[in-house]
């Protein structure tokens, strides 16, 4: 059993000015952006975002915080979220002018007025200037045709606002090579062209103008952190605290310019490229990669000189967890509905196998494990690679680590992913170095440009709306906003009371399907093709390996390796609901396909009796029946097929998933009444996880029906989300739950992740908020604080069977 | 005797994932019928030996909606409610609103299924199903990778199992052809001859003891205990391995001396028994007493303090015994 240490009163004192903090807005960079955009508005994009974020570095607030030993900031205050306008920011102006800004309920923020008042005179300037808006501009008018068809997630306007974000870049390059050495390398490749610019060259060379910018960048702001420490150092009376101070000023002036000598320099290294990334860039689902691997030789080495002991290792990596919890990002009002609770997505991936195939747990992944059990955080996020070398200490530790912070860490299966990045055409060292991206997406660390989350904002899917289209001859039954009826924008595939068979009912499904994956493509190709032109990532190709060599950024291919991904949300609904189809109208004949209609546009409003009957009857995913699972297998070889068969803009192959981040719950809230008896409104179904407390066959048998969805297949991930009960864990319970999640990822299953939970106990914390602050809980693709959730997430947690054992 | 594939047994649930149920993780088949009367029983649907209504007012969708129950009873058992809210929580089909629902006349029903049939919400509906062996070993086996990672396999509880003895055992035997692991929860309270045949099938017993004293168990279960105790020594006797359940009851055998009674019993079965699981009581079965046909009044009690059951645990394991608290 592993025995976790206490917290010192340092990291108490830190932890603590983190919980009492209140998020706010600073409007620093949104003030530096503004008027660099204004005063430059002819540079090309990829100079542009080089000497945006270089102007950025030079004058940011510098804020070293007490107690802090790993440093960086992006806003000029602790905790404070900085704006992105040039990505769009319309419902930020929005959301003040109707003047409920500051009494939002979720992910409140704090601002003061004099802020609001220095960036509402930005709002015009702004709302042309935007990334959002160019994509709006670029978009076919054809597009306007399918609007509303609640498949696909994407509107007319404000399609841009989002990240170009999840990717992990080359932090262990970062950390061993140098900023100063990229540097050289770039300039090097400009001084071979100079003169002499033939093809692409011209577009090269300036690439390597921006990397050069960016290197400068970044060591400019590692420059003046490290002056700030030794300004403090000066005026500190505590000697230890001076001595510290000028470690880490020491430690500043050298990275991220030149190598990293020790293990502070090489996590402190790590954070100041995450905070000019962050600065530069709208985003989210940064995510760290495989961190215990770039650390450890940095560990073990200082504690063989005696550099260090490892209580001061620990806390060094508490005090870098509790800086990345900090950094956090405003997201729109509508959107903390789906995913609120002040979430980055800064994963973080801890062991598996490494480059050669042996087991790669270090005392760095049993620290990181600590971090997150021993200090009760939802950020970051972590994800624990499995596989057959995995040590049972290290299953322990991470078992009694969600067990006290829900669903950190997810378990993920090397059995299953490292063949899969092999089909993705990933070498087998840079497959075994695979890590997770965003939520459970994997993807290449450092290596791979695998755009998990589509390039920009995050690219879902909805195959109960697939469904119901199928059956309505192309309508969504889904009223518009404002009542009125919805057109067609599907393909006309009939009525269900016009098909004959059940064959004819997943033969139009099949069509609904494959057109709007098509759609899905379409639509995130060109917004790719917009993006990469106005928001290329010089700071981040910079450490991709590939870039430098090609002279492309990453957005226009630059990495070895390169992907884009997307996820289907609710196979588990639209498996009950086909399955509810086939045995209700067509086997047992239960009720004619007419009145089966009827109920459903109905939204089963007037046919209780019926849709009950439906649910009563039905059988269930989850359950481990072939009667739904081979539904389940079919809906998810259609939707893999056709998506591994769609090429995105750099050339690469798309990747399918199925995790829905929590948008399960705001989707459902815009998605009819379904055929499996879910009401109009209700959440769909979570990842490849059953319908909420229909798997009632325990978690054996919800296991064995999530295997009928081919993992191996599902290059952008899977997310199965379960809850147990407290006492299921007692006595021999917690070696049971290892085999359970072992045979699993025997049986090929990718992802696992559980709430240790007590239904009445979560009830309770709805009650009483202030009595449950520190309880983390995991809701679909990321874990929260579960009282800064919104209701519909907590109930969605509440209503999850709960597994005894 | 006709035991084989097709011999039928009633059974009540098949559980998945039972891991309490001895080693690893398991899959227990709960069989219908117990000719015990335990009043803390905690599946008081498993003790009648036939299929039996069961009516759940938090499923009920309402008379106003639906009423399909309501004309069907060949007894005229079922009679229209007034309007209550059916569960304050709001965790029912109504949300929490007040509906209309039925009234079951108890004295009436004769547990004929008429009405689950038809009920389309599963308000109303059926304790018990009449399956094959066959047909339950088709169910057990689909668990078997989870079986072969953790060391487990297949229980058969109850109820007890032993009241169906043709079915538990062609049961047991189909398993053990399947190659699987097989545990036995029994009372113990089956005629030896019964027991005896088990063996050949049975890699562990769970054997539930109740209480040493006979007039104490026969006035708490109905049964005299002492076919039980035969049970236990001859099982030893014949080297059988053996987990003794006690469930722990306030004001039954929760006190010291009935501990340690309890403690040399099971200690004189020597090293057939590896290990002693204690109960306590909880009362999460009573919701299900309200709904089946009332059995006299339902049986309160206190949760035991955990405290008071490690001194019970420490009672027992002064006469060397390997104990473990659920």
């Amino acid at each position: 059993m592993y025995e976790f240490s206490p917290i010192g009163p340092r990291v108490a004192q830190v932890r603590q000015t983190y919980r009492d903090s209140i998020p706010s807005v600073c409007v620093e960079r949104f003030l530096l952006v503004s008027e660099f955009y204004r005063a430059n508005p002819t540079m090309p994009p990829m100079i542009k975002r080089a000497k945006n974020l270089l102007n950025l570095c030079e004058n940011v607030t510098i804020l070293v915080n007490d107690g802090e030993v790993v440093v960086g900031e992006v806003g000029s205050r602790y905790r404070a979220s900085a704006l992105f306008p040039e990505y769009g920011i319309g419902w930020l102006f929005q959301e003040i002018r109707s003047g409920h800004f500051l009494d939002r309920a979720l992910d409140p923020y704090a601002m003061t007025q004099a802020d609001m008042d220095a960036i509402m005179p930005w709002e015009d300037f702004w709302a042309v200037n935007n990334l959002s808006a160019y994509t709006d501009a670029a978009l076919p008018p054809e597009f306007a045709d399918i609007v509303g068809n609640g498949v696909v997630q994407f509107g007319i306007e404000h399609t841009g606002a989002g990240p170009v974000g999840h990717f992990c870049a080359g932090y262990d390059t970062l950390i061993r090579k140098g900023f100063g050495a990229i540097k050289t390398e770039a300039l090097e490749r400009i001084d071979a062209m100079k003169g002499r610019l033939y093809g692409e060259d011209a577009l090269k060379e300036e690439f390597y103008r921006a990397v050069a910018i960016c290197a400068d960048a970044t060591i400019t702001l590692a420059r003046r952190y490290a002056a700030e420490c030794r300004r403090q150092a000066a005026e500190c009376t505590d000697l230890a605290r001076r001595a510290e101070l000028t470690e880490m000023a020491e430690g500043l002036e050298r990275v991220p310019e030149h190598p990293a000598r020790t293990f502070l320099e090489a996590v402190q290294s790590m954070y100041i490229y995450q905070i000019a990334m962050s600065l530069d860039g709208n985003l989210h689902g940064l995510t760290f990669g495989r961190v215990d691997q770039y650390l450890n030789d940095f560990c073990q080495a200082d504690l063989a000189a005696g550099r260090i002991t490892r209580e001061r290792a620990q806390e060094i990596l508490d005090l870098f967890c509790l800086k990345i919890a900090e950094m956090n990002k405003i997201w729109p009002s509508f959107a903390t509905e789906a995913a609120g609770g002040y979430t980055s997505g800064q994963l973080i991936t801890l062991s598996g196998v490494k480059k050669n195939g042996t087991d790669a747990t270090n005392d760095v992944t049993y620290m990181l494990i600590e971090c997150a059990r021993r200090l009760l955080l939802h950020d970051p996020p972590m994800s624990l690679r499995i596989h057959e070398g995995t040590p049972d200490l290290l299953w322990d530790a991470a078992v009694e680590c969600t067990k006290a912070c829900g669903g950190v860490p997810t378990f993920e299966s090397d059995k299953v992913i490292i063949p899969n990045m092999l089909q993705r055409g990933l070498s087998l060292e840079s497959a075994r170095n695979y890590c997770l991206i965003g939520c459970v997406e994997p993807g290449g660390c450092g290596d791979d440009w695998s755009a998990n989350g589509g390039p920009g904002q995050e690219s879902f899917w909805r195959i109960p709306s697939a469904v119901l289209l199928a059956i309505n001859d192309g309508v969504n039954p889904m009223p518009h906003f404002d009542g009125s009826p919805q057109t067609r924008t599907g393909l006309a595939t009939g009525y269900l009371y016009e098909m004959e068979t059940f064959d004819q009912v997943l033969d139009a499904v099949k069509r609904q399907m494959e057109y709007f994956v098509d759609w899905q493509v379409a639509f995130t190709n060109i917004r790719e093709s917009v993006a990469r032109h106005y928001m290329p990532l010089p700071i981040a190709s910079a450490t991709f390996d590939g870039c430098l060599e090609s002279g492309k950024d990453v957005m226009w291919g630059g990495a070895r390796y390169n992907g884009t991904g997307t996820a289907a949300v609710g196979i588990g609904t639209a498996t009950d609901s086909l399955a509810a189809i086939k045995h209700m109208v067509y086997d047992t004949k239960l009720v004619s396909a007419r009145e089966f209609y009827d109920a459903l546009m109905a939204g089963w409003v007037g046919y209780e009796p019926l849709r009950q009957r439906v649910m009563k009857e039905t059988p269930h995913y989850g359950n481990d029946l072939e009667y739904p699972d081979e539904i389940a297998e079919w809906i998810s070889k259609v939707y893999n097929d056709k998506v591994r068969s769609c090429v995105g803009i750099r050339g690469n192959h798309w990747s399918p998933g199925f995790y829905p981040v929590a948008t399960h719950v705001a989707w459902g809230k815009l998605t009819w009444a379904t055929p499996d008896g879910r009401k109009t409104g209700d959440p769909l179904s979570d990842g490849i996880s059953p319908i909420q407390c229909m798997d009632v066959s325990g978690p054996a048998a919800t296991l064995k029906s999530a295997l009928r969805v081919d993992h191996e297949r599902c290059g952008n991930g899977t997310l199965l989300n379960m809850k147990f009960h407290p006492k299921a864990l007692e006595g021999g319970g917690k070696a049971k739950l290892i085999d359970l999640m072992r045979t699993y990822f025997d049986l090929g299953g990718m992802e696992l992740q559980f709430n240790i939970a007590d239904a009445d106990m979560l009830r309770d914390a709805q009650i009483h908020p202030e009595q449950h602050r520190d309880l983390v809980v995991r809701i679909a693709g990321f874990s929260a604080y579960f009282v800064e959730l919104h209701k519909q997430l907590q109930n969605d947690v509440i209503r999850r069977t709960e597994l005894q054992l | 005797m006709d035991r084989g594939p097709s011999t039928v047994g009633t059974v009540y649930d098949i559980q998945g994932f039972s891991v309490q149920d001895g080693p690893g993780i398991r899959t227990t088949v709960f069989l219908k019928g117990c000719p015990l009367r335990c009043p803390w029983c905690h599946s008081p649907e498993s003790q009648r030996f036939h299929i039996q209504l069961s009516w759940q007012r938090s499923k009920c969708v309402g008379t106003q909606e639906c009423g399909l129950c309501l004309d069907r009873c060949p007894k005229s058992a079922i009679s229209a409610a007034g309007s209550e809210p059916v569960d304050p929580a709001g965790n029912d089909a109504a949300g929490g609103g007040a509906v209309a629902t039925i009234d079951v006349d108890w004295s009436r029903c004769d547990d004929c299924g008429v009405c689950a049939e038809v009920c389309p919400a599963g308000a109303l509906s059926m304790w018990g199903k009449r399956q094959t062996v066959q047909e339950v070993l088709e169910r057990v086996v689909k668990d078997r990778p989870f079986f072969e990672r953790s060391g487990g396999g297949v229980t058969i509880s109850g109820g007890e199992p032993l009241s169906q003895a043709d079915f538990t055992l062609a049961l047991l035997a189909a398993l053990k052809q399947a190659g699987l692991h097989t545990a036995l929860d029994t009372t113990g309270y089956a005629p030896w001859a019964v027991v005896e045949e088990t063996l050949p099938y049975t890699d562990l017993y769970l054997l539930d003891l109740k209480a040493v004293d006979p007039d104490a168990h026969r006035a708490a279960t109905g049964v005299d205990n002492a076919p039980i105790f035969e049970s236990a020594r001859a099982l030893a006797a014949r080297g059988a391995r053996m987990q003794v359940r006690i469930p722990l009851i306030p004001r039954f055998n929760d006190g010291r001396e009935t501990v340690q009674e309890m403690g040399r019993f099971v200690s004189s079965l020597g090293p057939a028994v590896t290990v002693v699981q204690l109960l306590p009581y909880h009362a999460m079965g009573v919701s299900k007493w309200d709904r089946i046909r009332p059995q006299g009044p339902v049986f309160e009690a206190q949760t035991i303090p955990e405290d008071r059951v490690a001194g019970l645990k420490a009672v027992l394991e002064q006469w060397g015994l390997s104990v473990q608290v659920h």
